[in-house]
This record gives structure tokens, C-alpha cells and sequence, in this order.
């Protein structure tokens, strides 16, 4: 399993993702058009042709032995620059008057664009079939959401301060948003999956048009509703525990429409831009001896070709990484070459 | 014989009772006797003040009953309804969100914050003891407060405001402060609302929700009680409402009774209004005609009565030796009449504001 650009090739296998993804997905709509506008938009971007506040990074998980596309996930350069990108700020307001010997903190949901310029992880998706179970398939999960901080470290320069990746928020068993139904419903003429339809193919200017632009205090929304503020759906637990790993925190803002939360962390300061090193590469014939649980993220150093994979083991103490066949064809190095490495266990 | 006259220390039980006796219960009209006592030495401050700009006065009135030797009603004028604090009411706007992109104009209708009342003289704080509901003495305790403007125009803005008690529900629950102040305040409506009167009702404004309120998020109860008078104030409202006030924009905070406004040049009153000198007749000789409010001119001894609109050919007001006692008019002497009646006081079509406020 490796990690690569996503090229024009992929179109078909891509448009098989959207359609398994569902709703509350909205970067991966079922549209081929979208789909391949997003993969001319990568290969630019990798290419480097497009302005760096404009780019989009889109990665995919290739089952190298059949071909598949396992998972995808990606990296906005800089959200906001061509369509306003919108937050609900949760904030608290003090009412407070010694007269009436009152002091109470009213939550208030502030409208706000404070992300605007601020990189974004996104689009992450696993296929069922790759997660865990086969061994050949563990921590395909992490592998993708964790690939992209040796991406940004490499490319520090290419990124903003800021990064932030927006977690799914909570559905009933029907598949309907309660905070969507008791707040967005009111201001939108659109249920709830042609709104995310929308937005998910960036015709985001409604948005604008159409929201309330005054705070809303939270205690005119119904009690389900305000139980879906800042949490996440039940899937997304995991990634959400995973970029918290990385010390992504949730600092009050949520998404406008489910109110799931939006994680965020100085980029300097996310653990895998931070612990991961550059390294000499060596190549071994034959086949090394390998950690029974994947443990050592590879990424390589150059835009175009761009691969990420699992190794077998960590470098040595000058720094030099030995590599199999295998791997070194999978990433496609050879020795003397150089690696991003990150141990994602080392303690932070 | 009914009068209206300035408020008295003696009256104090009087107004306790009709503050008690109120429905609703008026947040300008506290059943607490301190209070009372301390708006009664301010009204009688204000009646004997040389003012030339409305301010932090307030002036009241009672109907008193000679026959029955009793108080049987009370009306106040805030010569400016913000004076020291500022005068808050909700404002009802519209905004509208339109979207070319869904090709979509939806009307969205909000609730703001506005001080924009507070220079306005505020007519407030009538209660009338039920016996004399539908008679002519409510509508001269109603209006002979606009006999008295009229009189001293220095002493009260040019725009006069009503703010109605709101609608309340069988259980004297308002359900608007049940959806929007109770989340603030976590107390009855009742209870904020005698707070208000005894204390200050911009203490509780401050604490109320600055930011516009999305109606849309508001219970279906509330959004309906949004400048709906209480059931009890429907005659008193359509009385004002052909008197040439208005419904305006704004709501009280508290229960969103609504409140009217009415340019004084505009108010039947004032525009019918006239001086004639007094002759003397006794009661028996006076010919018929239609009830008017008739006004003597003095300040501190302010009176207003009913009486017949009887005018000589020569355009003197017939007055029985009573009335022009109860005055304190001489023959020769001017007051100030205006018809009772109020034209087009049956068509049932209420004017709407078109203006600022």
C-alpha cells in the first residue's frame, strides 16, 4: 500500500469513493465533473503551476498488487481565497447585573470567516474493505491521515501558520441533521443534502446570501440541537481521536450547517511536522525484517512523484534508513536518496 | 361628579389599591407603597417645577369621585420616557436574504435592541377601577392627560408613546418572556416584572440579549404574542388608535405588548381642542350637546371634567355653577374643550405606522 498524487487515470476509481462516502462528506460529491476539475486542480498544484494560496493536494491509497484506489485524502492550501469559508464561533456571553443579583454565561454561536487563509486537512476516506482485519491493511487509516504532516513539514513554505480539518457532525438514525433541522432549515429553502451538495461542489455563495449574520444564542435552539454542537459523528471518532493525537484541538468553531466541530493547530506545532527527519536512504537486496505493527512513516522529498508508505523499521543513529526492494520500489528510491521519516510512536 | 386632578400624599392608599387591582399588572405602577410615595412627591416636584424642556419629570393624575369621595382611577405622563436611563423596546425589522445562485428572497424577520423611543413622552401607568370601565371617565382619565399637554407644550415632546400590556395566556404566563427573557433570567414574568417597576427596568434591559433575535427561532406562542395588547386593553388601544396614534415597530421587551406613537399635531385632541370663555348657567338651562373634556388653566391645580360642549352664539362655554366650581372658573374666565367622541372612533381599520418609529 503506498500513497501517491492522485492523476487523471484515477477518475473512475474516484467517482467509486464519492459514491461509497455518503452523507455529511461534502469535499467528495458524486459528480464526475467535480471529481475531475479536483484532479486537474492536483496535478497543477503539484506540478506547482497554481499560486500557492490556491492549491489543492489530492492523495490516494493505491493497492499497488491490484490496481484498487483503497483511500483518498487531501490538503487545501489555503481555504477561503475564492469562496467565503464560513464557521459558527461558539463564544459566551456574561449577563450579569449586580442589581438583579444575576450572573449567568449564555453560549452564542458568532458568525465568523476567522479560518480564511488557513490550510486544511480534508477529504480523508477509507474504504471498508482496508480497514484493519488483513494485516497487510493495518493503520492504512493513520497512514493517511498522518501522511500529510511529513507533506507539509517537507513543504513547510508552500503552507500557511494555521491548519484545520472540519469533523463531520452528528445524524439520527434517519440520517437527519438535528441542528440543520432547528436552525439551518429556517434560513435555507433546501434540505439538508442538496445544501451539502452545494457546498461540496464549492457553489458555496448561497451561504452568504442566505444565513442568519446576527449571533444566535444557543438557548433559543431545541435541546437536540444544541447537543449536536461541537460533536461528531460516531465514524468519525476515530480520525477525530487521531488529529487530536497530533495536537489539532477543537477551539470552539463548528460547522454551520451539522455543527460538528473544526479542529485546529499552528502548523509548527503539529507532532508529525514537528518529530519527523530527513534521512539517507539505503537499499538492500532481498527482503528485510519488518515490525509486526507499522510504526515508521516514509515520505519522499520531491513534489512531482510524490509517495508515502510504511517501513519496516526506523533509521539508524547516523540517520541512514535501510530499505528492502520492496520498499524502496514502492517509493520509488534508491539509495542514497533521501526520505521524510516519522516515528508515530515516538512520545511527543 | 368625577375629576381629574394632580395626585396628593393622601392619596397614597388609593393608588396602592389601584396598582394592586391593575390587569395586567403594570410594570410603571408597582404595588409597593415606598415607591408610590416617592412617585407621588416626584409628581407633585414636577407640577410645581418651572420647566421649559421635557425631562426627568412625571406627572400624575386620579379620577377622583366626589360623590363617592373616593379615587377611582390613575394615569401618568413621562415627560420623556428615557430620561435618566434609556427606554428600551425591541424593534421588529425585516431583512431580506436573497440568493441568485438558488434564485431565492426570503423575508427574515428579527427582533432588535433599540433606544429609539426614549425621547418620546410617554403616557403610562393608568388603572381604573373596574366599576367605571366603558364610561366616559375611562376615556377622560385616558385622555385629559392630553388636555394637559396641550396646555404646557414646552413640557413634553412632540411625540407622544404608548407602550399596551402584552398578551398573556389563561395562566397570566406571557408566553414571548417565556421564549426569549426567561433563558436570561431563569425567573417568572411576573416576578422580572414587578422587579422592573419597584426597581429600574433598564437594569433588566441591560441584561437582556443585545444582539438581534431571529423570530424564526422563537416559539410558535411567542412569535403570536409579538404586538398583541393584552385581551383587556382591546377598547383602550382602538380609543388611542382613532385619537390619530399609530402601531409602531416596537414592542415592550418583556411581554411584546406593542407600542403606538402619535405626533401631537396629529391627535384628534389636540387638533379639536379650543378655548372658549366661561358663562354660568344652572343646570337646568343649559342646552343639550355633545360631551366634551372640558380643562381649566392652571398647573398645579390642574382639573379636567365631562360636561356638555354647550356653546353660546357668541361662543362662550355654558358651564353649571358645579362644574365651574369643580374647575375653579369664574364666570369670564377661558378653558380649554375638546369633543369626547373621537372621530371615526367605530371604523375598525387601525392606522399603521409608515414612519421611523
Amino acid at each position: 500500500m503506498r500513497m501517491r498524487p492522485i492523476v487523471e487515470t484515477d477518475i473512475d476509481e474516484l467517482q467509486a469513493l464519492a459514491r461509497e462516502t455518503g452523507v455529511g462528506f461534502t469535499s467528495l460529491p458524486d459528480n464526475r465533473e467535480f471529481l475531475a476539475a479536483r484532479i486537474a486542480s492536483t496535478v497543477s498544484a503539484f506540478e506547482e503551476r497554481t499560486p500557492v494560496d490556491q492549491r489543492l493536494y489530492f492523495f490516494v491509497l493505491e493497492d499497488e498488487e491490484t490496481g484498487r484506489l483503497a483511500g483518498c485524502c487531501a490538503i487545501e492550501g489555503q481555504v477561503g481565497r475564492e469562496t467565503p469559508f464560513y464557521h459558527y464561533r461558539l463564544g459566551t456571553l456574561a449577563h450579569s447585573s449586580v442589581q438583579l443579583d444575576l450572573h449567568r454565561t449564555i453560549d452564542t454561536l458568532f458568525l465568523s470567516s476567522d479560518h480564511t487563509g488557513d490550510a486544511e486537512v480534508a477529504s480523508l476516506f477509507l474504504r471498508p474493505e482496508y480497514r484493519g482485519g488483513d494485516p497487510r491493511h493495518q493503520r492504512n487509516g493513520a497512514m493517511l491521515s498522518m501522511m500529510r504532516w511529513l507533506f507539509m513539514a517537507e513543504f513547510r513554505d508552500r503552507f500557511p501558520e494555521k491548519v484545520l480539518a472540519e469533523m463531520r457532525g452528528v445524524f439520527d438514525e434517519r440520517g437527519r441533521s438535528p441542528f440543520w433541522e432547528c436552525l439551518g432549515s429556517h434560513f435555507f429553502p433546501l434540505d439538508f443534502d442538496e445544501a451539502d451538495k452545494l457546498t461540496g461542489l464549492g457553489q458555496k455563495s448561497f451561504i452568504g446570501e442566505l444565513m442568519p449574520k446576527f449571533p444566535i444564542y444557543t438557548p433559543f435552539l431545541s435541546e437536540e440541537a444544541r447537543a449536536c454542537i461541537g460533536q461528531v459523528h460516531e465514524h468519525t471518532r476515530p480520525a477525530l481521536a487521531m488529529l487530536k493525537k497530533q495536537g489539532l484541538r477543537w477551539e470552539g468553531y463548528i460547522d454551520i450547517f451539522d455543527g460538528g466541530p473544526t479542529v485546529e493547530a499552528y502548523i509548527d506545532d503539529v507532532r508529525g511536522v514537528r518529530l519527523s527527519r530527513r534521512c539517507r536512504v539505503e537499499v538492500k537486496a532481498g527482503t528485510l525484517e519488518a515490525t509486526p505493527r507499522p510504526r515508521w512513516l516514509a515520505a519522499t522529498t520531491g513534489m512531482a512523484g510524490f509517495r508515502a508508505a510504511w517501513l519496516g523499521r526506523g533509521p539508524d543513529e547516523q540517520g541512514v534508513v535501510t530499505l528492502d526492494e520492496g520498499e524502496a520500489r514502492r517509493l520509488e528510491v534508491a539509495s542514497g536518496d533521501t526520505l521524510r521519516i516519522l516515528d508515530t510512536e515516538e512520545e511527543a | 361628579m368625577l375629576v381629574i386632578r394632580p395626585v396628593r400624599p393622601a392619596d397614597l392608599p388609593s393608588l396602592e389599591r389601584l396598582a394592586g387591582s391593575a390587569t395586567p399588572r403594570l410594570t410603571n405602577l408597582p404595588a409597593h407603597r415606598d415607591r408610590l410615595e416617592e412617585r407621588i412627591a416626584r409628581s407633585q416636584r414636577a407640577f410645581a417645577s418651572d420647566i421649559d424642556a421635557p425631562g426627568d419629570e412625571h406627572y400624575i393624575f386620579v379620577l377622583e369621585d366626589l360623590e363617592r369621595g373616593e379615587v377611582a382611577g390613575t394615569a401618568t405622563i413621562r415627560a420623556q420616557a428615557g430620561a435618566r436611563e434609556a427606554y428600551y423596546t425591541y424593534r421588529q425589522e425585516t431583512l431580506i436574504h436573497a440568493s441568485q445562485q438558488l434564485d431565492v428572497r426570503r423575508e427574515v424577520p428579527t427582533l432588535a435592541l433599540s433606544h429609539e423611543v426614549s425621547d418620546a413622552t410617554l403616557l403610562c401607568a393608568l388603572s381604573l377601577d373596574p366599576r367605571y370601565k366603558g364610561t366616559s371617565a375611562e376615556s377622560l382619565l385616558r385622555r385629559a392627560r392630553l388636555m394637559f399637554i396641550s396646555q404646557y407644550p414646552e413640557r413634553f415632546a412632540d411625540l407622544l408613546a404608548m407602550a399596551f400590556p402584552g398578551y398573556l395566556d389563561g395562566q397570566g404566563e406571557s408566553p414571548f418572556w417565556n421564549s426569549v427573557g426567561r433563558h436570561f433570567f431563569v425567573r417568572d414574568y411576573q416576578e422580572i416584572n414587578y422587579f422592573a417597576g419597584v426597581r429600574s427596568k433598564s437594569f433588566v434591559a441591560e441584561v437582556m440579549p443585545q444582539f438581534p433575535l431571529y423570530l424564526a427561532l422563537l416559539t410558535p406562542q411567542a412569535r403570536a404574542a409579538i404586538g398583541r395588547e393584552h385581551p383587556d386593553h382591546e377598547t383602550a388601544m382602538n380609543e388611542m388608535l382613532a385619537e390619530g396614534f399609530l402601531r409602531s415597530r416596537h414592542v415592550d421587551i418583556f411581554d411584546a405588548g406593542p407600542v403606538i406613537k402619535g405626533e401631537r399635531e396629529r391627535l384628534a385632541s389636540f387638533r379639536r381642542a379650543a378655548w372658549h370663555p366661561v358663562r354660568i348657567r344652572p343646570a337646568h338651562a343649559l342646552p343639550d350637546a355633545e360631551p366634551a373634556m372640558i380643562a381649566n388653566q392652571r398647573l398645579a391645580d390642574f382639573r379636567c371634567v365631562v360636561a356638555r360642549y354647550a356653546l353660546s352664539p357668541t361662543g362662550q362655554l355654558m358651564l353649571s355653577p358645579e362644574h365651574a366650581e369643580l374647575l375653579g372658573v369664574e364666570e369670564g374666565r377661558a378653558v380649554l374643550a375638546a369633543p369626547l367622541a373621537l372621530p371615526g372612533a367605530d371604523a375598525d381599520e387601525p392606522g399603521y405606522d409608515e414612519g421611523e418609529l
